[in-house]
Protein backbone atom coordinates (compact mmCIF):
# COMPACT_ATOMS: atom_id res chain seq x y z
CA UNK A 1 0.00 0.00 0.00
CA UNK A 2 1.87 3.15 -1.23
CA UNK A 3 -0.24 5.79 -1.33
CA UNK A 4 -2.70 7.49 0.20
CA UNK A 5 -5.40 10.32 0.14
CA UNK A 6 -8.14 11.26 2.15
CA UNK A 7 -10.57 13.82 2.72
CA UNK A 8 -13.01 14.45 5.91
CA UNK A 9 -14.63 16.99 7.72
CA UNK A 10 -11.26 17.67 10.30
CA UNK A 11 -9.18 17.60 7.85
CA UNK A 12 -8.12 17.37 4.00
CA UNK A 13 -4.98 15.68 3.31
CA UNK A 14 -2.82 13.24 5.26
CA UNK A 15 -0.92 15.72 7.83
CA UNK A 16 -4.15 17.74 8.50
CA UNK A 17 -6.02 14.49 8.97
CA UNK A 18 -2.98 12.76 11.22
CA UNK A 19 -2.80 16.15 13.15
CA UNK A 20 -6.96 15.80 13.77
CA UNK A 21 -6.74 12.46 15.08
CA UNK A 22 -4.27 12.57 17.22
CA UNK A 23 -5.86 15.59 18.63
CA UNK A 24 -8.79 14.02 18.96
CA UNK A 25 -10.88 16.74 17.00
CA UNK A 26 -14.21 17.09 15.55
CA UNK A 27 -16.70 19.00 13.55
CA UNK A 28 -19.97 18.05 14.42
CA UNK A 29 -22.62 20.45 13.97
CA UNK A 30 -26.38 21.47 12.62
CA UNK A 31 -25.51 20.40 8.65
CA UNK A 32 -25.66 23.70 6.57
CA UNK A 33 -25.29 22.17 3.22
CA UNK A 34 -28.23 22.88 0.70
CA UNK A 35 -30.46 19.66 0.50
CA UNK A 36 -29.32 18.46 4.18
CA UNK A 37 -32.93 19.74 6.04
CA UNK A 38 -36.24 19.52 5.73
CA UNK A 39 -37.42 21.07 8.72
CA UNK A 40 -34.87 19.03 10.78
CA UNK A 41 -31.71 20.32 12.99
CA UNK A 42 -29.71 16.60 11.75
CA UNK A 43 -26.06 16.70 12.82
CA UNK A 44 -23.45 15.71 10.99
CA UNK A 45 -19.43 16.58 10.18
CA UNK A 46 -19.18 18.62 6.68
CA UNK A 47 -16.54 19.55 5.17
CA UNK A 48 -15.10 22.93 4.43
CA UNK A 49 -14.02 24.57 1.80
CA UNK A 50 -11.45 22.32 0.29
CA UNK A 51 -8.57 22.17 -2.85
CA UNK A 52 -9.85 21.21 -5.43
CA UNK A 53 -7.74 19.24 -7.99
CA UNK A 54 -5.76 21.29 -10.75
CA UNK A 55 -6.57 18.50 -13.20
CA UNK A 56 -10.24 19.87 -14.36
CA UNK A 57 -11.12 23.09 -16.38
CA UNK A 58 -14.00 25.46 -15.14
CA UNK A 59 -15.97 24.20 -17.81
CA UNK A 60 -15.75 20.42 -16.75
CA UNK A 61 -15.88 21.44 -13.11
CA UNK A 62 -19.54 23.03 -13.58
CA UNK A 63 -21.52 19.13 -13.83
CA UNK A 64 -19.30 17.71 -11.48
CA UNK A 65 -20.93 16.53 -7.87
CA UNK A 66 -19.16 17.41 -4.85
CA UNK A 67 -18.71 13.96 -4.52
CA UNK A 68 -17.14 13.53 -7.40
CA UNK A 69 -14.56 16.57 -6.79
CA UNK A 70 -13.18 15.57 -3.32
CA UNK A 71 -13.42 12.18 -4.74
CA UNK A 72 -10.54 13.79 -7.50
CA UNK A 73 -9.13 15.70 -4.25
CA UNK A 74 -8.67 12.66 -2.59
CA UNK A 75 -7.31 10.74 -5.61
CA UNK A 76 -5.00 13.59 -6.64
CA UNK A 77 -2.95 13.12 -3.11
CA UNK A 78 -2.72 8.88 -3.31
CA UNK A 79 -2.04 8.75 -7.15
CA UNK A 80 0.79 11.64 -6.19
CA UNK A 81 2.27 9.90 -3.13
CA UNK A 82 2.61 6.41 -4.95
CA UNK A 83 4.19 8.26 -8.04
CA UNK A 84 1.84 6.53 -10.34
CA UNK A 85 2.20 8.84 -13.14
CA UNK A 86 5.28 6.07 -13.64
CA UNK A 87 3.39 3.07 -14.27
CA UNK A 88 1.64 2.27 -17.56
CA UNK A 89 -1.92 3.71 -17.82
CA UNK A 90 -2.73 0.45 -19.22
CA UNK A 91 -1.76 -1.40 -15.68
CA UNK A 92 -3.36 1.09 -13.03
CA UNK A 93 -6.88 0.02 -11.65
CA UNK A 94 -9.62 2.06 -10.36
CA UNK A 95 -12.29 0.68 -8.14
CA UNK A 96 -14.71 2.90 -6.57
CA UNK A 97 -16.96 1.90 -3.16
CA UNK A 98 -20.24 2.87 -2.62
CA UNK A 99 -23.36 3.05 -4.71
CA UNK A 100 -26.30 6.12 -5.18
CA UNK A 101 -23.38 8.50 -4.01
CA UNK A 102 -24.81 11.75 -5.31
CA UNK A 103 -28.54 11.56 -3.58
CA UNK A 104 -28.22 15.47 -2.26
CA UNK A 105 -27.32 16.83 -6.22
CA UNK A 106 -29.80 14.86 -7.95
CA UNK A 107 -32.39 15.91 -4.98
CA UNK A 108 -31.81 19.21 -5.78
CA UNK A 109 -31.67 18.93 -9.26
CA UNK A 110 -35.40 17.50 -8.86
CA UNK A 111 -36.62 20.18 -6.93
CA UNK A 112 -35.29 22.76 -9.20
CA UNK A 113 -37.08 21.30 -11.91
CA UNK A 114 -40.28 19.89 -10.15
CA UNK A 115 -42.36 22.44 -12.05
CA UNK A 116 -40.60 22.31 -15.23
CA UNK A 117 -39.64 18.63 -15.94
CA UNK A 118 -38.88 19.01 -19.71
CA UNK A 119 -35.54 21.73 -18.76
CA UNK A 120 -33.90 19.14 -16.35
CA UNK A 121 -30.53 19.14 -18.14
CA UNK A 122 -29.12 16.73 -20.08
CA UNK A 123 -26.48 16.27 -17.52
CA UNK A 124 -28.51 14.61 -15.17
CA UNK A 125 -28.73 11.80 -17.89
CA UNK A 126 -24.96 11.31 -17.16
CA UNK A 127 -23.87 11.99 -13.48
CA UNK A 128 -27.04 9.98 -11.96
CA UNK A 129 -24.89 7.21 -12.80
CA UNK A 130 -22.41 6.61 -9.95
CA UNK A 131 -19.88 5.15 -12.44
CA UNK A 132 -19.88 8.81 -14.00
CA UNK A 133 -17.06 8.88 -11.10
CA UNK A 134 -15.48 6.88 -12.56
CA UNK A 135 -15.10 8.15 -16.00
CA UNK A 136 -14.44 11.47 -14.33
CA UNK A 137 -11.38 9.98 -12.44
CA UNK A 138 -10.31 7.91 -15.67
CA UNK A 139 -10.54 11.15 -18.02
CA UNK A 140 -8.81 13.39 -15.41
CA UNK A 141 -6.07 10.43 -14.55
CA UNK A 142 -5.33 8.86 -17.86
CA UNK A 143 -6.44 5.20 -16.05
CA UNK A 144 -6.85 2.40 -18.55
CA UNK A 145 -6.73 -0.50 -16.80
CA UNK A 146 -10.28 -0.77 -15.75
CA UNK A 147 -12.45 1.04 -13.82
CA UNK A 148 -15.68 0.45 -11.26
CA UNK A 149 -18.13 0.99 -8.74
CA UNK A 150 -18.81 -1.72 -5.99
CA UNK A 151 -21.60 -1.08 -3.75
CA UNK A 152 -21.64 -3.00 -0.05
CA UNK A 153 -23.23 -0.23 1.95
CA UNK A 154 -21.05 0.96 4.97
CA UNK A 155 -18.17 -1.23 3.60
CA UNK A 156 -18.46 -0.45 0.43
CA UNK A 157 -15.13 1.58 0.97
CA UNK A 158 -13.32 -1.90 2.62
CA UNK A 159 -15.07 -3.46 -0.52
CA UNK A 160 -13.07 -1.27 -2.62
CA UNK A 161 -9.82 -2.23 -1.19
CA UNK A 162 -10.38 -5.74 -1.32
CA UNK A 163 -11.42 -5.82 -4.77
CA UNK A 164 -8.34 -3.73 -5.78
CA UNK A 165 -6.38 -6.57 -3.55
CA UNK A 166 -7.94 -9.19 -5.49
CA UNK A 167 -7.14 -7.45 -9.23
CA UNK A 168 -3.57 -6.46 -8.04
CA UNK A 169 -2.98 -10.11 -6.92
CA UNK A 170 -5.17 -11.68 -9.60
CA UNK A 171 -2.24 -9.81 -12.57
CA UNK A 172 -5.02 -8.10 -13.93
CA UNK A 173 -3.80 -4.65 -13.41
CA UNK A 174 -0.21 -3.83 -11.41
CA UNK A 175 -1.47 -1.03 -9.33
CA UNK A 176 -4.89 -0.27 -8.19
CA UNK A 177 -6.25 2.78 -6.55
CA UNK A 178 -9.75 1.54 -4.47
CA UNK A 179 -11.42 4.71 -3.10
CA UNK A 180 -14.32 5.26 -0.36
CA UNK A 181 -16.34 7.36 -2.07
CA UNK A 182 -18.09 9.86 -0.71
CA UNK A 183 -21.94 9.30 -0.16
CA UNK A 184 -23.54 12.51 -0.67
CA UNK A 185 -26.68 12.25 1.29
CA UNK A 186 -29.74 14.11 1.03
CA UNK A 187 -32.69 14.65 3.57
CA UNK A 188 -34.47 12.12 1.78
CA UNK A 189 -31.47 9.12 2.96
CA UNK A 190 -31.24 10.94 6.39
CA UNK A 191 -34.67 10.94 6.92
CA UNK A 192 -35.22 6.96 6.38
CA UNK A 193 -32.34 6.02 8.21
CA UNK A 194 -33.34 8.20 11.33
CA UNK A 195 -37.00 7.03 10.86
CA UNK A 196 -35.33 3.14 11.20
CA UNK A 197 -33.50 4.11 14.35
CA UNK A 198 -30.03 3.98 13.17
CA UNK A 199 -28.73 7.79 13.54
CA UNK A 200 -28.96 9.30 16.81
CA UNK A 201 -31.30 11.54 17.56
CA UNK A 202 -32.42 14.95 16.58
CA UNK A 203 -32.15 16.53 19.96
CA UNK A 204 -28.65 16.32 19.70
CA UNK A 205 -28.59 19.47 17.73
CA UNK A 206 -28.56 20.88 21.22
CA UNK A 207 -24.85 19.28 21.80
CA UNK A 208 -23.31 18.35 18.47
CA UNK A 209 -19.78 17.30 19.73
CA UNK A 210 -21.00 15.37 22.06
CA UNK A 211 -23.49 12.89 19.38
CA UNK A 212 -21.30 10.72 18.32
CA UNK A 213 -20.11 7.88 20.81
CA UNK A 214 -19.10 4.91 19.59
CA UNK A 215 -18.77 2.36 22.56
CA UNK A 216 -20.14 4.43 24.95
CA UNK A 217 -22.52 3.66 27.31
CA UNK A 218 -24.59 7.05 26.20
CA UNK A 219 -24.32 6.07 22.27
CA UNK A 220 -27.52 6.75 20.28
CA UNK A 221 -27.01 5.92 16.79
CA UNK A 222 -24.62 6.99 13.79
CA UNK A 223 -23.63 10.69 13.20
CA UNK A 224 -23.04 11.36 9.69
CA UNK A 225 -19.45 12.67 8.23
CA UNK A 226 -18.42 13.50 4.79
CA UNK A 227 -15.40 11.95 4.19
CA UNK A 228 -13.59 10.11 1.14
CA UNK A 229 -10.24 7.97 0.78
CA UNK A 230 -8.13 6.85 -1.28
CA UNK A 231 -5.50 3.77 -0.71
CA UNK A 232 -3.29 2.99 -3.68
CA UNK A 233 -2.68 -0.79 -3.81
CA UNK A 234 0.68 -2.58 -5.80
CA UNK A 235 1.68 -5.79 -6.41
CA UNK A 236 5.68 -6.84 -4.46
CA UNK A 237 8.15 -6.15 -7.74
CA UNK A 238 5.93 -5.24 -10.09
CA UNK A 239 8.01 -1.86 -10.29
CA UNK A 240 11.59 -1.44 -9.36
CA UNK A 241 11.19 1.29 -7.22
CA UNK A 242 7.94 2.06 -5.99
CA UNK A 243 7.05 4.84 -3.11
CA UNK A 244 7.72 3.61 0.11
CA UNK A 245 4.82 1.29 1.47
CA UNK A 246 2.96 2.29 4.72
CA UNK A 247 2.07 -1.55 5.10
CA UNK A 248 1.21 -4.48 2.91
CA UNK A 249 -1.78 -5.85 2.84
CA UNK A 250 -1.58 -9.46 4.44
CA UNK A 251 -5.25 -10.56 4.86
CA UNK A 252 -8.62 -9.87 3.72
CA UNK A 253 -12.48 -11.59 3.96
CA UNK A 254 -16.01 -10.63 3.04
CA UNK A 255 -18.52 -12.47 4.86
CA UNK A 256 -22.18 -12.48 4.45
CA UNK A 257 -24.98 -13.30 6.92
CA UNK A 258 -27.66 -13.98 4.22
CA UNK A 259 -29.87 -11.18 6.11
CA UNK A 260 -31.49 -8.37 4.07
CA UNK A 261 -31.99 -6.46 7.05
CA UNK A 262 -29.61 -3.66 8.79
CA UNK A 263 -28.99 -6.13 12.00
CA UNK A 264 -25.53 -7.34 12.82
CA UNK A 265 -24.42 -10.63 13.25
CA UNK A 266 -21.75 -11.79 16.00
CA UNK A 267 -21.05 -14.79 14.06
CA UNK A 268 -20.34 -13.45 10.60
CA UNK A 269 -18.36 -10.65 11.81
CA UNK A 270 -15.98 -13.14 14.02
CA UNK A 271 -15.73 -15.32 10.54
CA UNK A 272 -14.61 -12.80 8.70
CA UNK A 273 -11.86 -11.75 11.33
CA UNK A 274 -10.94 -15.18 11.64
CA UNK A 275 -10.48 -15.49 7.96
CA UNK A 276 -8.45 -12.45 7.53
CA UNK A 277 -5.88 -13.66 10.07
CA UNK A 278 -5.92 -17.20 8.47
CA UNK A 279 -4.99 -15.64 5.32
CA UNK A 280 -2.37 -13.23 7.13
CA UNK A 281 -0.95 -16.38 8.47
CA UNK A 282 -1.73 -14.51 11.73
CA UNK A 283 -3.62 -15.28 15.03
CA UNK A 284 -5.29 -12.80 17.22
CA UNK A 285 -2.56 -13.01 19.76
CA UNK A 286 -0.43 -11.31 16.87
CA UNK A 287 -2.53 -7.85 16.77
CA UNK A 288 -1.66 -5.12 18.02
CA UNK A 289 -4.61 -2.63 16.94
CA UNK A 290 -7.89 -2.93 15.77
CA UNK A 291 -9.88 0.00 14.44
CA UNK A 292 -13.30 -1.48 14.60
CA UNK A 293 -16.06 -0.30 12.35
CA UNK A 294 -17.66 1.32 15.97
CA UNK A 295 -20.70 3.64 14.88
CA UNK A 296 -21.87 4.37 18.00
CA UNK A 297 -25.10 1.90 17.28
CA UNK A 298 -26.39 0.68 20.37
CA UNK A 299 -26.67 -3.08 19.02
CA UNK A 300 -23.63 -2.63 16.37
CA UNK A 301 -20.97 -1.73 18.65
CA UNK A 302 -22.40 -4.38 21.27
CA UNK A 303 -22.12 -7.04 18.56
CA UNK A 304 -18.84 -5.94 17.49
CA UNK A 305 -17.59 -5.48 21.15
CA UNK A 306 -18.56 -9.79 21.54
CA UNK A 307 -16.95 -10.14 18.45
CA UNK A 308 -13.24 -9.05 19.25
CA UNK A 309 -13.61 -10.79 22.41
CA UNK A 310 -14.89 -13.94 20.58
CA UNK A 311 -11.76 -13.70 18.39
CA UNK A 312 -9.70 -13.35 20.85
CA UNK A 313 -8.60 -9.80 20.70
CA UNK A 314 -7.86 -8.62 24.20
CA UNK A 315 -4.15 -7.62 23.64
CA UNK A 316 -4.90 -5.16 20.68
CA UNK A 317 -5.61 -1.44 21.65
CA UNK A 318 -8.94 -0.28 19.98
CA UNK A 319 -10.15 3.27 19.35
CA UNK A 320 -12.85 4.49 17.06
CA UNK A 321 -12.32 6.56 14.41
CA UNK A 322 -16.03 7.58 13.82
CA UNK A 323 -15.95 9.48 17.27
CA UNK A 324 -13.77 12.16 15.60
CA UNK A 325 -14.93 11.54 11.56
CA UNK A 326 -18.96 10.38 11.84
CA UNK A 327 -19.64 8.00 9.72
CA UNK A 328 -19.20 8.69 6.04
CA UNK A 329 -20.99 5.55 4.99
CA UNK A 330 -19.47 4.31 1.56
CA UNK A 331 -16.55 6.08 2.61
CA UNK A 332 -15.79 4.94 6.10
CA UNK A 333 -13.71 2.11 5.36
CA UNK A 334 -11.24 3.46 3.40
CA UNK A 335 -11.24 5.83 5.46
CA UNK A 336 -10.27 3.89 8.48
CA UNK A 337 -7.90 2.32 6.52
CA UNK A 338 -5.85 5.06 5.73
CA UNK A 339 -6.54 6.57 9.49
CA UNK A 340 -4.82 2.74 10.54
CA UNK A 341 -2.04 2.98 8.25
CA UNK A 342 -1.00 6.66 8.88
CA UNK A 343 -1.33 5.84 13.33
CA UNK A 344 0.97 2.46 12.35
CA UNK A 345 3.40 4.69 10.51
CA UNK A 346 3.25 7.33 13.37
CA UNK A 347 3.83 4.88 16.13
CA UNK A 348 0.52 6.37 17.94
CA UNK A 349 -3.23 5.73 18.22
CA UNK A 350 -5.47 8.03 18.13
CA UNK A 351 -8.17 8.88 21.17
CA UNK A 352 -11.48 8.05 20.97
CA UNK A 353 -13.87 10.89 21.46
CA UNK A 354 -16.80 10.53 24.41
CA UNK A 355 -15.88 7.30 25.46
CA UNK A 356 -16.72 7.70 29.10
CA UNK A 357 -18.56 5.01 29.79
CA UNK A 358 -16.88 2.03 27.73
CA UNK A 359 -19.42 -1.12 26.96
CA UNK A 360 -17.19 -3.17 27.73
CA UNK A 361 -14.09 -2.94 30.40
CA UNK A 362 -12.21 -6.24 28.85
CA UNK A 363 -10.98 -4.27 25.47
CA UNK A 364 -8.11 -1.98 25.27
CA UNK A 365 -9.71 1.25 24.60
CA UNK A 366 -7.74 4.48 23.79
CA UNK A 367 -9.81 7.03 25.08
CA UNK A 368 -9.36 10.80 26.44
CA UNK A 369 -5.50 11.44 24.84
CA UNK A 370 -3.62 9.85 21.96
CA UNK A 371 -0.89 6.94 23.08
CA UNK A 372 2.60 5.70 21.41
CA UNK A 373 2.24 2.47 20.53
CA UNK A 374 4.44 -0.19 17.78
CA UNK A 375 1.64 -1.33 15.35
CA UNK A 376 3.03 -4.31 13.64
CA UNK A 377 -0.53 -5.85 13.14
CA UNK A 378 -3.71 -4.17 12.52
CA UNK A 379 -7.31 -5.34 11.56
CA UNK A 380 -10.06 -2.94 10.09
CA UNK A 381 -13.34 -3.93 10.34
CA UNK A 382 -16.64 -2.94 8.18
CA UNK A 383 -19.90 -3.81 8.24
CA UNK A 384 -22.82 -3.13 5.97
CA UNK A 385 -26.92 -2.80 5.91
CA UNK A 386 -27.74 -6.39 4.18
CA UNK A 387 -25.10 -8.64 6.06
CA UNK A 388 -22.06 -7.33 5.06
CA UNK A 389 -19.20 -8.22 6.93
CA UNK A 390 -15.49 -7.09 5.78
CA UNK A 391 -11.71 -7.50 7.60
CA UNK A 392 -8.63 -6.67 6.51
CA UNK A 393 -5.04 -7.00 7.82
CA UNK A 394 -2.51 -4.46 7.48
CA UNK A 395 1.03 -5.12 8.92
CA UNK A 396 4.30 -3.09 8.68
CA UNK A 397 6.44 -4.32 6.05
CA UNK A 398 9.12 -5.75 8.13
CA UNK A 399 6.34 -7.65 10.41
CA UNK A 400 5.26 -9.33 6.82
CA UNK A 401 5.59 -13.08 7.86
CA UNK A 402 6.86 -15.24 4.81
CA UNK B 1 -39.60 35.76 -29.94
CA UNK B 2 -36.98 37.28 -32.09
CA UNK B 3 -33.92 36.01 -32.68
CA UNK B 4 -32.08 39.18 -31.98
CA UNK B 5 -33.41 38.46 -28.41
CA UNK B 6 -32.89 35.05 -28.56
CA UNK B 7 -29.06 35.36 -29.34
CA UNK B 8 -27.97 37.07 -26.26
CA UNK B 9 -29.42 34.40 -24.25
CA UNK B 10 -27.09 31.51 -26.48
CA UNK B 11 -24.16 33.70 -25.78
CA UNK B 12 -25.05 33.77 -21.65
CA UNK B 13 -25.85 29.68 -21.81
CA UNK B 14 -22.53 29.17 -23.72
CA UNK B 15 -20.64 31.71 -21.35
CA UNK B 16 -22.16 29.28 -18.53
CA UNK B 17 -21.24 26.08 -19.72
CA UNK B 18 -18.00 27.13 -21.11
CA UNK B 19 -16.70 29.70 -18.68
CA UNK B 20 -13.46 30.02 -20.60
CA UNK B 21 -15.73 32.70 -23.32
CA UNK B 22 -16.79 34.85 -20.76
CA UNK B 23 -16.07 38.15 -22.69
CA UNK B 24 -15.93 36.70 -26.15
CA UNK B 25 -17.11 38.37 -29.30
CA UNK B 26 -19.64 36.04 -30.38
CA UNK B 27 -20.70 36.27 -34.10
CA UNK B 28 -23.60 34.74 -36.17
CA UNK B 29 -21.35 32.83 -37.28
CA UNK B 30 -19.32 31.15 -34.65
CA UNK B 31 -20.35 27.26 -34.39
CA UNK B 32 -20.88 25.94 -31.03
CA UNK B 33 -18.20 23.35 -32.03
CA UNK B 34 -15.90 25.71 -33.64
CA UNK B 35 -15.72 27.21 -30.04
CA UNK B 36 -15.08 24.45 -28.03
CA UNK B 37 -18.44 22.87 -27.23
CA UNK B 38 -19.15 18.93 -27.69
CA UNK B 39 -21.92 16.91 -27.92
CA UNK B 40 -23.45 17.15 -23.84
CA UNK B 41 -21.95 20.70 -23.89
CA UNK B 42 -23.78 21.44 -26.91
CA UNK B 43 -27.16 19.68 -25.17
CA UNK B 44 -26.45 21.51 -21.74
CA UNK B 45 -26.48 24.88 -23.63
CA UNK B 46 -29.40 24.83 -25.63
CA UNK B 47 -31.44 23.22 -23.00
CA UNK B 48 -30.67 26.52 -20.68
CA UNK B 49 -31.82 28.38 -24.34
CA UNK B 50 -34.68 26.31 -24.15
CA UNK B 51 -35.97 26.90 -20.09
CA UNK B 52 -35.02 30.87 -20.36
CA UNK B 53 -37.40 31.12 -23.50
CA UNK B 54 -40.06 28.63 -21.95
CA UNK B 55 -40.35 26.80 -25.15
CA UNK B 56 -40.93 23.46 -24.56
CA UNK B 57 -39.43 21.26 -27.62
CA UNK B 58 -37.48 17.87 -27.67
CA UNK B 59 -34.08 18.49 -27.83
CA UNK B 60 -33.97 16.67 -31.31
CA UNK B 61 -35.99 19.23 -32.72
CA UNK B 62 -32.84 21.76 -32.38
CA UNK B 63 -29.59 19.65 -34.28
CA UNK B 64 -30.15 21.07 -37.68
CA UNK B 65 -28.71 24.60 -37.28
CA UNK B 66 -24.85 24.75 -38.32
CA UNK B 67 -23.91 28.27 -36.11
CA UNK B 68 -25.51 30.29 -33.42
CA UNK B 69 -27.59 32.58 -36.15
CA UNK B 70 -29.10 29.95 -37.45
CA UNK B 71 -29.61 28.26 -34.03
CA UNK B 72 -31.53 31.53 -33.03
CA UNK B 73 -33.77 32.10 -35.98
CA UNK B 74 -34.71 28.11 -36.10
CA UNK B 75 -35.28 28.92 -32.14
CA UNK B 76 -37.53 31.81 -33.13
CA UNK B 77 -39.68 29.73 -35.72
CA UNK B 78 -40.03 27.18 -33.14
CA UNK B 79 -41.64 30.04 -31.13
CA UNK B 80 -43.86 31.77 -34.11
CA UNK B 81 -45.46 27.93 -34.43
CA UNK B 82 -45.76 27.13 -30.47
CA UNK B 83 -47.84 30.27 -30.10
Amino acid sequence: MTGLGVTTAVGQGKTAFADALFAGAQRFAVMRRPGRQAGTRFVGAEIPAFAPTNRLAARELRTVSLTGQVLLATLEEAWTEARLDEVPAERIGLVVGGSNLQQRELTLAQDRHRAKPRFLRPSYGMSFLDTDLCGLATAAFGIRGFAHTVGGASASGQLAVIEAAEAVASGRVDACVAVGALMDLSYWEYLGLNAMGAMAPESCADAPELACRPFDAGRGGFVFGEACGALVVERVGARPAPAEPYAALTGWSVQLDGNRNPNPSLEGEVRAIGQALERARLTAADIDYVNPHGTASPVGDRTEADALLAAGLTRARVNATKSITGHGLTAAGAVEAVAALLQMRHGRLHPTRNLVEPIDDRLRWVRGEAVEAEVGHCLSLSMGFGGINTALCMSKCESRRA
Amino acid sequence: MKSEEILPLIHEAIVEVLPELDGHDFQETDSLDALGANSMDRAEIVMIVLEAMNLEIPLVDTFGPQNLGELARHLADKTAVAR
